[in-house]
């Protein structure tokens, strides 16, 4: 009962909170037109993934496993996303990864929209989570979040997160932002989620008001990693920015497909290294539990590149 | 009786101008001659206004729809996913990523809230439900027309073009309902039916559908325009004639009727050669002639031949009664006594121009106010698409005609302003309906509170309408005689437990309730609405979202014993329970959704099958624990129509 009026809540405040942005779109709209001479910068971007279990799992595109993954552009911005489906619903008999794919693919679909805000990521999230409720077919689950907006206008990338999906930022070999992970407690992130009828009551669920929101500039150069914990949890970030910072100004798409892809062939083979101290693995002796080894994981990089 | 028939095109070319039928597609074989002249003209001057070559565009935006599944904020089922390339086909199935429609067959006119169309004359054979009218980039003269129908194919009936030049061509229409053939189903269609002729340029496309034939809804991907890219910078100078000719020249208009007096130089002698040498002749053949005579209604009065004018003017009316209104204006240009009677304020009592959609405008409106002087009933739906009635228009009207009216429907008019809703409420008192689909957007931007005036309402449709929560509560409490009432898309900042608190208070005569996609109606509302036993069809699809319903829907069943129709679409929160209850309960249940409801087993449906004996539509669409054997089966024994669409089980498309 008591989630069910929260969802009812954040869906009104959604909404409306929609129709605000939707002026101030309008309004930006003129200011850039001015703006518009300026060099434009855009993402070089490349994906790469391994689901966990390659038997079980069938390929999809824009899925591994039970991540899944967006990225598109329009003219005023281009747009990177990953999801993680929260696999504990497997029990239940649902699907955790249509959930997370549900997530991404509107997602995608609502930046094609005219009232698409750049400027406000998280307003992509609440209303790909309110379309949830307009589906003939009940899609059940619950999922982390990642999605990050490069404004061409300004150059300035917006980002909206929930849970321990994320982002990284390098620029001169520095991490220069980073996505901070939101967790009730280990292991168990912020998620957006929808319970089966009945389930509602022990079911962690948190708004997508809740999401960490960030915006920074950037400039050309710049190297983003949008991915999910499948990375974060087994790759230390030392050995990511080690990784990163290498294709720095990298405007190859074949040259950073190639990064991304040793990227998440590194992720995989630390996740079934069982000697191996994984950031996971340092977090979870944080909180007096023994363990050592990666964390066997769907792993989903989304690498780019800033270009002018 | 089609205003669209060809029948009626060669009526018109027979030269007719006055008042209605000017109005309509006369204008076309004019106006091409007109566009074959100035072709030859631009020709030696410019060049071609034909750019040549043929340009396929898809749909850049919705200008106007009557109606869509999905809600306005979102983006599944809605108006807009028409727009852009199709993003399914060919695939086929039940996708959120097209546009959908409200109804499919002929489910809702069966339900107790069907309310059939007034003046009955005026609808054409094959009557448009629903309609959507789409925008593109560029001017073209239209070659092609096709639509990406990816799941039950075939509600399309008539495709008109806005042209150019402001007119409605249609160009082309279906010759019967259709009905889906063996060989098409489950499978996507790109239909694109052969074009009449139009060379007018054009870039606004309108789609009329009748799902009457068909089994579920159907859902379209795209629509595609193909036809010869036009220069429109070369047309102008011929847009600015056509407009001086249109407005003002009496001379122009004598011209198009083909009333042109052939004035040679010597007409005097020929008029004289003929008093002396033919006149007499004519006499006299014509007076031998009688046979002639008898059938022509126009000579002089015959003794022994009756003919239509010697009727009492009584008969005269009731036969003209079965006239629609463009029939009914032609007839009046036969003679005076016909026109005397086809002005009578009788045959005006009830008036119906949503058929005449495209031809309704100020002028039309303003004869008809001085004709119809006892007007009961006005169907103004789908009238006023870009501004062709003034807003004044319709409130000098509404001043002149509004007291009288008891059935007022104004579905997705485009004339509403703040200041028509304060006549409308102020003037028309006496309204028993008032229908006012689709007419504001959320949020809401017209001022409806003059409503609050109406006190005599027994059917109230706001379908996709947005009203102030305050005013919705005013006005169910003013109106305790409420039978219908239709809150469909009712808005987020509608509360619908107060609403069903408050009919439960002053609304117990309720018969029909729609509540189709509002929100906020929770265990509450429907304790309150369980006062109403009168209820016989109530639609709470999209509405009950909450995880609980306890024993209220129980309670509801047991008070509405005349429930007939109960529509529970994806009311997740239905258990076992409920639906036995349903079984048990519903002994006159004719059509149940339950569309979506998951977690319920087979047996519970069942019971419903075997006990309620009148039902007629179960539709377990997207339900699990079935599957479609067992459905076919069912449907076989029981003999009832079963509905079950799944989305298909292929590997989703994201294209990159």
């Amino acid at each position: 009962m008591h989630s069910l009026s929260w969802t009812t809540r954040v869906i009104s405040r959604a909404l409306r909170s929609g129709f605000s942005t939707l002026l101030e779109t309008a309004s930006n709209a003129t200011a850039n037109a001015n703006s518009a001479s300026k060099q434009r910068p855009h993402f070089v971007s490349v994906v790469c993934g391994f689901p966990k279990d390659f038997l079980t799992s069938k390929y999809k595109p824009g899925k591994y496993g039970e991540d899944s993954w967006f990225k598109t552009s329009t003219t005023h911005a281009d747009v990177l996303g990953v999801a993680d489906g929260v696999g504990g619903w497997r029990n239940y008999g649902i699907d955790p990864g249509e959930f997370s794919s549900f997530l991404m693919k509107t997602c995608e679909r609502l930046v094609h929209c005219v009232n698409f805000n750049p400027q406000r990521p998280v307003n992509l999230l609440a209303y790909s989570y309110c379309e949830l409720l307009e589906q003939k077919k009940p899609i059940l689950g619950s999922s982390t979040a990642c999605v990050l907006v490069l404004n061409r206008e300004n150059s300035t990338v917006y980002t909206a997160n929930i849970g321990d999906s994320g982002f990284m930022v390098v620029r001169k070999g520095e991490i220069i932002h980073k996505s901070e992970e939101q967790q009730h407690y280990f292991n168990t992130p912020f998620q957006l989620s929808l319970p089966p009828p009945g389930h509602g009551h022990n079911v962690l669920s948190d708004s997508p008001d809740s999401a960490d929101t960030l915006s920074f500039a950037v400039k050309e150069g710049d190297v983003i990693l949008v991915a999910t914990d499948g990375v974060f949890d087994n790759v230390p970030e030392r050995l990511l920015l080690d990784v990163l910072k290498e294709c720095e100004g990298v405007t190859d798409p074949v040259k950073l497909q190639m990064t991304a892809n040793s990227l998440a062939l590194m992720a995989r083979s630390l996740s079934f290294d069982s000697e191996f101290m994984s950031p996971f693995a340092i977090n979870a002796r944080r909180n007096n539990i023994n363990a050592t080894g990666g964390k066997p994981d769907d792993i989903t990089v989304v690498l780019a590149t800033v270009a002018m | 009786m089609s205003s669209v028939s060809d029948d009626d095109i060669t009526r018109q070319g027979a030269g007719v101008t006055v008042d209605f039928p000017a109005l309509g597609g006369e204008i076309d074989s004019e106006l091409c001659n007109t566009f074959e002249e100035s072709d030859v003209m631009s020709d030696s001057e410019e060049g071609f206004y034909y750019a040549g070559y043929r340009l396929d565009q898809y749909a850049l935006d919705v200008a106007d729809f009557s109606s869509q599944y999905g809600s306005d904020y979102s983006i599944s089922y809605t108006a807009t996913n028409i727009t852009g390339k199709p993003r399914k086909y060919p695939e086929y199935g039940d996708f959120p990523e097209t546009f959908a429609m409200r109804t499919y067959g002929d489910w809702w006119e069966k339900a107790p809230s069907y309310i059939p169309e007034i003046q009955q004359q005026n609808i054409s054979k094959i009557p448009a439900k629903d309609y959507i009218v789409l925008c593109f980039e560029e001017y073209v003269i239209p070659e092609e027309i096709a639509v990406y129908e990816t799941f039950n194919p075939g509600g399309l009936i008539r495709i008109w073009a806005y042209t150019i030049l402001k007119t409605w061509v249609c160009l082309w229409e279906a010759k019967k309902v259709y009905a889906p053939s063996p060989k098409l189903v489950n499978k996507a269609r790109r239909f694109s039916p052969k074009l009449k002729t139009l060379n007018i340029p054009t870039r606004t496309i309108r789609l009329e559908f009748n799902q009457m034939g068909l089994s579920y809804f159907t859902e379209i991907d795209a629509v595609l325009l193909g036809g010869r890219k036009v220069n429109i910078e070369g047309i102008q100078g011929i847009l600015d004639c056509y407009e001086r000719q249109r407005k003002c020249s009496i001379l122009r208009k004598l011209q198009r009727i083909h009333f042109r007096p052939n004035i040679k130089e010597n007409y005097h002698n020929h008029l004289k050669e003929f008093f002396t040498n033919d006149l007499n002749k004519f006499v006299n053949i014509v007076s031998s002639n009688t046979d002639l005579l008898k059938n022509d209604l126009s000579s002089e009065k015959d003794d022994k031949a009756v003919g239509l004018k010697d009727l009492p003017f009584e008969i005269m009316l009731k036969i003209f009664s079965y006239l629609d209104l463009t029939s009914l204006f032609l007839v009046g240009q036969v003679s005076k006594y016909f026109y005397d009677v086809s002005t009578h304020p009788l045959l005006y009592s009830e008036l119906n121009l949503k058929p005449y959609w495209h031809l309704a405008s100020s002028e039309l409106l303003c004869t008809l106010a001085k004709r119809a002087t006892i007007l009961k009933k006005l169907d103004l739906s789908w009238c006023g698409l870009f501004n062709t009635i003034s807003p004044t228009e319709f409130k000098k009207f509404i001043q002149q005609r509004g007291d009288s009216l008891i059935c007022l429907r104004l579905d997705s008019c485009k004339i509403l302003n703040a200041s028509c809703i304060e006549t409308l409420g102020i003037v028309c008192d006496n309204l028993r309906e008032l229908s006012l689909r689709n007419c504001s957007t959320d949020p809401p931007l017209l001022n409806f509170s003059c409503l609050a005036n109406l006190k005599n309402l027994e059917r109230l449709d706001l379908f996709q309408t947005v009203i102030e929560p305050e005013l919705m509560l005013t006005m169910l409490e003013n109106n305790r005689k409420l039978k219908h009432l239709n809150l469909a898309f009712c808005g987020i900042s509608v509360n619908m437990d107060a609403v069903a608190q408050r009919i439960g208070q002053y609304n117990q005569g309720l018969v029909t309730l729609d509540m189709w996609k509002s929100r906020f109606l929770s265990a509450t509302g429907l304790d309150a609405l369980s006062k109403c036993h009168d209820l016989e069809e109530v639609d709470f699809g999209w509405c009950l979202r909450e995880v609980s319903l306890g024993d209220s829907l129980k309670k509801l069943l047991l008070n509405c014993t005349k429930l007939r129709k109960l529509f529970l679409a994806t009311v997740r929160g239905i258990t076992d329970h409920d639906v036995e209850n349903i079984a048990n309960l519903c002994r006159n249940l004719e059509q149940l959704d339950l569309m979506g409801v998951s977690g319920i087993s087979k047996d519970r449906y069942y019971d419903v099958l075997v006990k309620c004996r009148k039902l007629q539509l179960l539709d377990l669409s997207f339900c699990d624990n079935i599957n479609s054997e067992e459905i076919a089966f069912w449907a076989r024994t029981f003999q009832v129509n079963i509905k079950c669409s799944h989305i298909p089980n292929v590997p989703n498309d994201m294209r990159y």
